[in-house]
């Protein structure tokens, strides 16, 4: 039922979202506010997303206490598999709204790819599309969590659903408790609103990000771990779980006879109980040492308030500039700054490098102290009086006065 | 087990299957409605009146139809978009648009036959706009316009495809 939920609002939430970096944050916020029960939607999305996981676990105890790897391998394997993917996808899809929190679980994914062992560096590379985050890795992201992983989810339920005879019985109870389950999560959703943090670009030092509830645990482990363990734990030792677990239901056969077959009960239950005992430890620390620090309190206090006033300021829309329509309601430059500066500053004012030297833009420089139109007049005859250095050399004698007016009149209207 | 325990067994199973039945269709009917308004279209709010200067009177002399850009910014869902539609200013300083009303395609205007003529469907307009051939059912809409402070001005609408009359579409 989960699964269902999250798939439909998933498909809903595509229908708005696009995957770049300039308009990810935009589009989502026009979800949340404008859309009607936008709201909703990406909160039954969020949060079913941290609830799925959970009951995917119950589902494996329960499959465990009747020993299900042993005549029902079909259902234990999916179990399994379903766990991993869905915890994937939680993964894949904190990135996508590109807002703090986004960027900082994209740095976190990284960082745990980039410690991998052997295959880090390349491991990272392939995720990232790139040597940075950028929005090629946005993309990516967005193609695993709405393409690859629900295919591989699907799959698995189909092959699942096939091995399966329901009797009515199940069926009913089944579906009350998920009927039951949706209830709950309905409600919730409608008091909690999924988070939205800033934008990436208005992301200030202060910001403490969190993850999802799904991933605290992990969280709460990288912040003890030395460095380099941290992706052995984030990733290799649930990875090896969860492959134990897998090849469990064969226990007994072929090359792993050796282990007898009463031994399956015993390393699924070890395995089991130690995720279990694992995720609810850190989970559970992770909350108490948020509560018990009164600065790191106040700061998500802050955080949380500052998103219910961003919720509260209407939404506004982005212009979006066509080509050249852009570059043709700016004014051109003028002559005198195409021969001085724009070899080094471009054409546009847009900014430069030759070799190892960097050339700052013009654009929107005004926005900063000491550069209005009578100032830049002022670095053009004296640079280094406004705090710039050379290669930036002083043109008090090569421009007459009016092409330094002009020049600093045409870049202080650079947006 | 007598005939008629066995009727009342089939009555409660099937009664026990309606409990299932009644409350998925609860959970996808309340997604379902969330869906229908989550996914209604948006239609943009009627924007102000925006006149746009095209040409200054003593641009426009001759007596061919004279091919202008106007750009209008439309707010579209979490865009704001800026749109060109082009229009031709006739010699006796009517504005009209190039939008075909046949199904919007831009009209071109032939010098050597002094028509208007659609590239996609053949529809011909006389040199004031008025519908010669084609599946078109009326001639190219002309737009307001006014001369404010030597400049010819227009406001920039649009109309619907394929109707006799002139429609403003909403």
């Amino acid at each position: 039922m989960l699964l269902c939920v999250q798939l439909l609002t998933g498909t809903l939430l595509a229908f708005y979202y696009v995957p770049s970096v300039d308009h990810a944050h935009t589009t989502v916020s026009f979800i949340e506010k404008v859309v009607s029960s936008g709201s909703w939607i990406r909160s039954l999305h969020h949060y079913g997303s941290q609830w799925l996981p959970f009951f995917l676990f119950l589902h494996l105890i329960r499959l465990r206490i009747c020993q299900a790897y042993r005549c029902h391998r079909v259902q234990w394997l999916a179990g399994v598999a379903l766990l991993a993917l869905v915890m994937a996808a939680g993964a894949t899809g904190y990135s996508l709204p590109w807002d703090a929190r986004a960027f900082f679980s994209t740095r976190v994914a990284e960082g745990l790819m980039a410690g991998l062992p052997l295959i880090g560096r390349n491991a990272r590379l392939w995720l990232l599309g790139g040597s940075e985050i950028s929005t090629l890795t946005l993309s990516r992201f967005f193609a695993l969590h709405v393409l690859v992983i629900p295919f591989f989810i699907l799959v698995v339920v189909a092959l699942r659903l096939v091995g399966q005879r329901h009797r009515p019985a199940v069926i009913n109870h089944s579906t009350i408790a998920a009927a039951v389950v949706f209830l709950v999560l309905a409600v919730w959703t409608l008091k909690f609103h999924a988070p939205l943090g800033p934008a990436v670009a208005d992301v200030n030092a202060d910001y403490l990000p969190r993850p999802g509830a799904q991933f605290l645990w992990l969280y709460e482990s990288l912040k003890h771990l030395p460095g380099g363990l941290g992706s052995i734990v984030g990733v290799v030792v649930p990875a090896v779980a969860l492959l134990i677990l897998l090849v469990v239901p064969w226990f007994g056969v072929g090359f792993l006879k050796r282990i007898p077959p009463h031994g399956q009960s015993l390393v699924a239950t070890i395995i089991l109980a130690s995720m279990a005992i694992w995720v609810v430890t850190m989970t559970t620390a992770s909350y108490v040492s948020d509560r018990r620090d009164p600065r790191t309190r106040q700061q998500l206090l802050k955080q949380q308030s500052d998103e219910q006033k961003f919720r509260a300021t209407p939404f506004e829309p982005t212009a979006l500039n066509f080509s050249g329509t852009a570059a043709e309601a700016q004014a051109s430059a003028p002559v005198s700054y195409m021969t001085f500066c724009a070899n080094c500053h471009g054409a546009h004012g847009e900014g430069g490098r030759q070799g190892t030297l960097r050339f700052p833009p013009l654009i929107g420089v005004s926005s900063k102290p000491r550069r209005t139109a009578d100032d830049i007049v002022g670095l053009l005859n004296d640079p280094t009086a406004f705090g710039l250095e050379p290669p930036m050399r002083s043109f008090a004698r090569k421009l007459t006065d009016q092409e330094k007016r002009e020049i600093a009149q045409w870049v202080v209207g650079l947006k | 087990m007598s005939k008629n325990d066995e009727t009342q067994t089939r009555t409660r199973r099937s009664f026990l299957l309606l409990v299932p039945v009644s409350l998925f269709a609860g959970v996808f009917s309340s997604i379902g409605l969330a869906a229908f308004r989550f996914l209604r279209p948006r239609i943009a709010a009627a924007s102000s009146e925006n006149w746009s200067s095209i040409a200054s009177l003593s641009e426009l002399k001759g007596d061919a139809p004279i091919v202008r850009k106007v750009t209008t910014d439309q707010v579209t869902g979490w865009a704001v978009t800026q749109e060109q539609h082009q229009v031709y200013v006739l010699p006796d300083h009517r504005v009209i648009s190039a939008v075909c009303p046949h199904e919007g395609c831009e009209v071109a205007w032939d010098k050597a036959t002094n028509r208007f003529s659609c590239p996609c469907h053949e529809s011909y307009f006389a040199a004031d706009g008025s519908r010669l051939t084609g599946p078109a059912r009326r001639g190219l809409d002309a737009l307001p316009s006014r001369l404010k402070d030597g400049q010819l001005q227009v406001l920039y609408e649009s109309y619907e495809n394929n109707t006799a009359e002139r429609l403003k579409r909403s």
